[in-house]
């Protein structure tokens, strides 16, 4: 029996539960503030609106590798023959996503708040309140950028 | 494309035109009213306080605004989708001066509707204590005596519950036990449910104490009060009740009847919201008691026309002036169509500070072409080219904050459109997942005038770092430029010519390496000798950095060591150049999720049912797919701008420019004056 390709698709399907994890509580935690702000003034519902969904973006990413993933190693359609190493490579691959991204969606959703709280006290700053959650999520970006590159790297092998 | 001049002005005049003079220059809205504080020792010219008049036209904006808001809430307007783009209507001067004319009829208006509302609000809290006393007497409504009956001379009664279910005989014994002194006791049960019994006691009066005091130990608790029986209370309650709703309705038909006054009271807002900045203003005038001064500044452009027009119509002086160095003169950009939209973006960092340049042409060229990489779908960019261009022509009132967006995101679609053409993504895989799922042909697909990133995501990333170096290193040219045009020519080498060396020359060197190459996919490495002569640049650049960067310490030992921290400086550039890799993850995200709707609507696949499933998935994951990835774009497009581009060369710190003029929520007092 072959083992590699329940590795792989631990890989695929970690990253879209770890990452949905994170994303779902940073997504929440951020809404309860939003909401909060929404009390007082509903007009400012859409600037508080993008500043939730900031920490939502993780989510999409583990979605993104999941797939990826799942289509390189033949389970979406194709062959699925993946040797054992491989499997694990792709495991191994998935693991910044898998980690990254949930830890970040969390701290974005802190950041996130704070900036709701900005722009229910001072609406004009919209911009720079975009700025701050948006900073956490570079290493987001990066976790998935090498996993993306990763997981390409690993099906061009031939082990 | 550029900051504009300012000049100062200074306005001196007659107190009897001070209104007229006032009104005309809040309705041009060109001048930045700033006058000095007045010295409290100046014989002539004092500053009269106004503050509690603002206040008081403040109010009265607020309280026709609150009117406003019951009105829409009791009689709401009927609102299209679209109707906030409308921006404000507009009012001819006559239909101005009528209005006013009207302007305490309409006030009383809206105190009548305010406590129209009041009442109502009272009547509505009200309600529910009747409801809950109807309630609290249902156990009581087979009772034929008022409750508050107390007995006559020679018998007390005492109505009450005791808790939980009780029958007769077991209250009888009870009252016996606790207490054994009183004569006879008559108790009656009302009625009985599982949390409580409601009874009826008479007994002596010489022995009430000692009844009641045994009851309240059973856990007697009083009826509610009534002075008739209480079904007749019951029915009175039920009545008033029926009096209350009745008269809300009518309450209701009254507020309604004032929605036919609605646009008078919108009216009366920005009415007295332009009367509270007019006496803002006025209370920082300068007044001597026959004239008054105003000072402020005034787009050079505007200046010598506002000029003409008060000499016109006044007797008085303007005087202008350029600002002396040191003036913290306000800013207000002006650019041409392409660059205005992101205007908004500039402002939301900081308006350019004294002797910056303003940006906005520079950010505006590299802000569409980032925000196409990272959407780089040709059929979401259509989407928004097309919907804003409609929108922009088809509301041409449209107020200039949401009508900047929407030219933002047309020049942002149209660059989406044409990288989504090189990457052959529209809608994802569209094309090639419809043919083959439908037409069974799966030769056909949307081929990519480029290259496709998912297929070559390496090509890619060096794409992505070949645009975010060109970005710095324009960041880094307008540094140069700002720093040549102030004479600090000897700065703009050290600090930008040095770097352009050493950074470049790294670049370069990076480049003659094959496996530097090899792993970027570029297909020609550099010859060595390239990579030598780099070398040698590159090293220039840093022993100038070295030598130059802590030019401001006059110690050379100390002045060497904060030179070779500024060198340490080129990690920040390699941070820069890497953060520019979300172009790459962002523009995969779109088409990657675009690809797993496209899949999942044609999982059932090619026969008429289908069809009706790929469509709504289509429809619903395309739509979510363009909101989260536009705003994923945007964010962190902006996020390109503010650090990486920004970083470079712009620290902003300008005051905005914010004339005194006429701000409305509803209506736009047309610019032509009466003469």
């Amino acid at each position: 029996m072959n083992l590699g390709i329940v590795f792989a698709l631990a890989g695929a399907t970690l990253s879209a539960l770890t990452s949905g994890i994170g994303s779902a509580r940073g997504v929440g935690i951020a809404g309860q503030a939003a909401a909060g702000v929404c009390t007082d003034d509903p007009e400012k519902f859409s600037k508080v609106l993008i500043l939730q969904l900031l920490p939502g973006t993780q989510g999409i990413y583990g979605l993104l590798i999941g797939f990826i993933t799942m289509t390189q190693i033949g389970v979406m359609g194709g062959s699925s023959d993946i040797s054992f190493i491989k499997g694990l490579l792709y495991l191994a691959a998935c693991l910044p996503v898998i980690f990254v991204e949930p830890l970040s969606a969390i701290q974005q959703a802190k950041a996130s708040i704070a900036s709701i709280g900005l722009v229910a006290k001072r609406p004009d700053q919209f911009g720079k309140a975009m700025i701050f959650p948006a900073m956490v999520e570079t290493y987001a970006i990066l976790a998935l950028l090498v996993s993306i590159l990763a997981v390409f790297g690993v099906s061009a092998l031939s082990l | 494309m550029s900051v504009m001049p300012m000049k100062r002005v200074m306005i001196c005049a007659l107190k009897k035109d001070r209104k007229a003079v006032l009104e005309l220059l809040q309705r041009q809205g060109v001048v930045q009213v700033e006058n000095p504080q007045c010295d409290a020792a100046d014989p002539v010219f004092i500053q009269t306080d106004k503050s509690a008049e603002a206040a008081m036209f403040r109010k009265y904006a607020q309280s026709a605004g609150e009117a406003l808001a019951v009105l829409n809430h009791a009689a709401p307007q009927k609102k299209g989708l679209l109707s906030s783009l409308e921006g404000r209507r507009r009012l001819s001067v006559e239909e101005f001066d009528g209005l006013v004319l009207k302007r305490d009829e309409i006030l009383t208006n809206c105190r009548a509707i305010l406590s129209l509302d009041r009442e109502r609000i009272e009547n509505e809290a009200s309600a529910p204590k009747i409801s809950s006393q109807i309630i609290a007497l249902e156990p009581w409504l087979n009772y034929d005596l008022p409750l508050n009956c107390k007995g006559t001379k020679t018998t007390a009664v005492m109505t009450g519950t005791l808790p939980n279910e009780w029958q007769l005989d077991a209250i009888l014994a009870k009252l016996n036990e606790l207490a054994p002194d009183a004569g006879d006791v008559h108790v009656e049960i009302i009625s009985t449910s599982q949390i409580q019994t409601c009874i009826f006691t008479v007994c002596e009066q010489k022995d009430a104490a000692d009844v009641a005091d045994a009851m309240r130990r059973m856990g007697f608790i009083k009826a509610p009060e009534t002075d008739v029986n209480p079904a007749e209370e019951t029915k009175r309650l039920k009545e008033s009740l029926e009096k209350l709703r009745k008269r809300n309705a009518s309450l209701n038909e009254k507020l309604c009847g004032f929605a036919d006054r609605r646009s008078e009271i919108e009216f009366l807002v920005d009415y007295f919201s332009m009367r509270a900045e007019k006496y803002e203003v006025l209370g920082t005038l300068p007044q001597s008691p026959r004239t008054f001064v105003l000072e402020g500044f005034i787009p050079a452009v505007q200046a010598d026309d506002l000029k003409e027009l008060l000499e016109a119509r006044f007797d008085i002086s303007v005087e202008l002036a350029d600002p002396q160095p040191g003036d913290d003169v306000p800013v207000l950009l002006k650019n041409n169509a392409f660059s205005r939209p992101v205007e908004t973006v500039v402002e939301s960092y900081s308006m350019p500070g004294p002797g910056e340049i303003d940006p906005s042409s520079l950010v505006a060229i590299f802000y569409y072409v980032l925000f196409g990489i990272m959407l780089s779908d040709a059929a979401y960019g259509l989407i928004m080219t097309i919907l804003c261009g409609l929108l922009v022509r088809k509301y041409k009132n449209m107020e200039p904050g949401t009508k900047g967006l929407l030219e933002l995101f047309f020049y942002c679609g149209i660059s989406t459109t044409v990288f989504g053409l090189l990457f052959g993504s529209f809608f994802g895989d569209s094309v090639n997942i419809i043919a083959t799922t439908f037409f069974n042909r799966p030769d056909i697909a949307q081929p990519a005038l480029w290259m496709a990133p998912l297929n070559n995501p390496m090509k890619m990333l060096t794409f992505c770092f070949a645009i975010g170096i060109l970005h710095l290193f324009v960041g880094l040219g307008a540094k140069f430029y700002m720093l040549w045009k102030d004479h600090k020519y000897l700065d703009a080498i050290y600090d930008v010519v040095f770097w352009y060396m050493l950074v470049g020359g790294c670049i370069v060197v990076l480049l003659t390496v094959p496996m530097f190459t090899n792993m970027l996919t570029i297909k020609n490495t550099l010859p060595a000798p390239v990579g030598k002569v780099a070398g040698i640049i590159a090293g220039i650049g840093a022993v100038g950095i070295i030598l130059t960067g802590g030019r401001d310490s006059r110690n050379w030992v100390k002045r060497i060591l904060k030179g070779l921290y500024a060198v340490y400086g080129i990690s920040g550039y390699l941070s820069d150049i890497l953060s520019y890799s979300r172009l790459l993850a962002l523009g995969l995200a779109t088409g990657v999720i675009a690809t797993v709707f496209n899949k999942m609507g044609s999982m059932i696949g090619g026969n008429f049912f289908g069809a009706i499933v790929f469509l709504v998935v289509f429809l619903i994951g395309h739509a979510l797919n363009m909101a989260i990835n536009i705003l994923g774009s945007y964010v962190h497009t902006n996020r390109l701008t503010f650090v990486e581009f920004f970083g470079k060369f712009y620290s902003g710190g300008g005051r905005k420019f914010q004339p005194f003029a006429v701000h409305t929520k509803y209506y736009k007092i047309k610019e032509e004056m009466k003469s």
